[in-house]
């Protein structure tokens, strides 16, 4: 109704993004941007949007911020209680099954585009997921808007058995080429690097995009209401005082 | 075989006929739910179990004896963690513990995800112990043949708890639970003082299960949680265990 008049409802926070993730030779390292979107609006500037699974997993996600970090916590939990029933660490593969049954099972309406990478007793790991269910498992993979100006640069320079540096270097390439050139990506890098002894989440790893526009004196806007009058009028005491009179019964 | 009325029909349930739809532990002429006691017979004839509260930790221990010494103790763990910083011992049925650790480890983590707070060990004692007492007043299920103890150190510290299979639980300094309660809580009582160390907790939680161990006691039949200010519950190894021993020695 309100439509009519040009009042649209807001619409979804989705995370425009640019998600990466590639094998190197001790594991995987899965990149991120930070700007999350509703609509043409930027409204976080340095969200998170690489979500931990387990000690030695964690999960990109693109699409529905909600969406995304919901099946990822879900998954988490469930992960958490098999490890407690297994007494072992959790296996990528596992992760990778739970997340597809379940956005398998609500047909693509949970709209959530996934990088899931990890390094577990099988060696590293690297899946992409599909909101409607599908996977793949990719030596390199990208996901959201920003994936093909990501995708550009993995095709170009990504070779098999990169060393920890020219993984993290080429990851921050790819996002970057992302966030320069996607609408929906920008901001920040963030940076998992996963190998089998454990993990490290550079959070912010580049921050390409500074705030160099403030002004430094300050600002003062001009005053543009001249005041003609000022009158200050205590308000009326509403509440009479009676002292005395008999206590309130229990 | 029951012969089945006609009136039956109606309430026929695939557990079994609706004779058999009230709850076993209905009230006795004496007042006391006489399924609960029987379950408490249980938890009395089990391994002795026990714990102990020191200043800046939690300890529990329990005698690990196998029926057959062919039994491979390393596949045998008594001692279960519920969360990172609560851990769980029992006297009574296995299986039923088990049932019990799966359930609470769950509203462990369903707590976790409403919440994003580790639960606190008052909590889980009392999602827990409600899980116990609803078996006691449902159709058709028994009592959980089991007494747990429930260690755990949060923001509150260290603490230690027993549930009861009616529900009831107690906050305890130091107790134990199965066959030889009545002379472990009497050498505790002795033993305890406020101020101990994990340390010497776990000293006294040995000399303890000696008093009434048959046999030769080693690492391999029993075993020892701990839980300290750096709160994280672990179990430890019986090489751990045999230096502890070796101390007390």
């Amino acid at each position: 109704m309100l439509a009519n008049k040009g009042v649209n409802p807001p619409s979804f926070r989705k995370t425009g993004t640019t998600i990466v993730g590639l094998i190197f030779q001790d594991g995987v390292i899965l990149g991120a941007d930070t700007r999350a979107t509703e609509g043409p609006i930027v409204c976080d500037k340095n969200c998170e949007k690489i979500h931990y699974m387990a000690p030695n997993i964690y999960c990109c996600g693109a699409g529905t911020a909600a969406d995304t970090e919901a099946v990822t916590d879900m998954v988490s939990s469930q992960l958490q209680l098999h490890r407690y029933h297994t007494g072992r660490e959790s296996r990528v593969v596992t992760a990778l099954t739970l997340l597809k049954r379940h956005l398998f099972n609500y047909q693509g309406y949970v709209s959530a585009a996934l990088v899931l990478g990890g390094v577990d007793v099988t060696g590293p790991h690297l899946h992409t997921i599909y909101p409607h269910g599908s996977t793949d498992t990719l030596p390199f993979a990208t996901m959201g808007s920003g994936s093909l100006a990501a995708m550009a640069v993995f095709e170009s320079k990504y070779k098999e058995g990169l060393t920890r540096n020219e993984g993290i270097e080429l990851v921050t390439e790819a996002i970057c080429s992302g966030i320069f050139n996607d609408l929906g990506s920008g901001s920040n890098v963030d940076v998992c690097v996963i190998t089998k002894g454990g993990k490290e989440y550079l959070r912010n790893h580049l921050q390409p995009n500074p705030r160099t526009y403030t002004s430094s004196k300050g600002y003062s806007f001009p005053k543009k209401t001249e005041v003609l009058l000022t009158k200050i009028i205590p308000l009326k005491e509403k509440v009479e005082i009676i002292e005395g009179g008999d206590a309130m019964e229990e | 075989m029951l012969s089945l009325l006609p009136k039956d029909f109606e309430f026929f349930i695939t557990m079994g006929d609706s004779q058999y739809s009230f709850s076993l532990t209905t009230f006795s002429p004496s007042g006391k739910l006489v399924q609960i006691e029987h379950a408490l017979t249980a938890v009395g004839s089990g391994q002795t179990s026990l714990g102990i509260k020191a200043a800046n930790g939690v300890v529990i221990a329990t005698e690990k004896k196998l029926p057959s010494i062919l039994v491979d103790e390393t596949s045998v763990q008594k001692i279960q963690c519920l969360t990172p910083n609560i851990g769980v011992v029992y006297s009574g049925m296995g299986p039923d513990f088990r049932v019990l650790v799966r359930k609470s480890r769950k509203q462990a983590e369903q707590y976790h995800r409403l919440y994003k707070e580790p639960i606190p060990v008052t909590q889980l004692v009392r999602e827990t112990a409600a899980v116990m007492q609803e078996f006691t007043q449902s159709g058709g299920v028994r009592p959980f043949g089991v007494s747990l103890l429930i260690a755990g150190y949060d923001d509150n510290g260290p603490q230690l708890y027993q549930v009861d299979p009616s529900g009831s639980y107690f906050s305890w300094k130091a107790s134990a639970m199965g066959k030889n309660v009545s002379n472990a809580k009497t050498f505790l009582e002795k033993r305890y003082t406020d101020d101990m160390e994990l340390d010497d907790a776990v000293h006294t939680a040995i000399l303890t299960l000696k008093e009434g161990f048959e046999g030769q006691i080693s690492g391999k039949n029993i075993e020892i949680g701990i839980i300290g200010t750096d709160k994280k519950f672990r179990v430890l190894t019986p090489s751990e265990v045999d230096d502890y021993l070796a101390e007390v020695e």
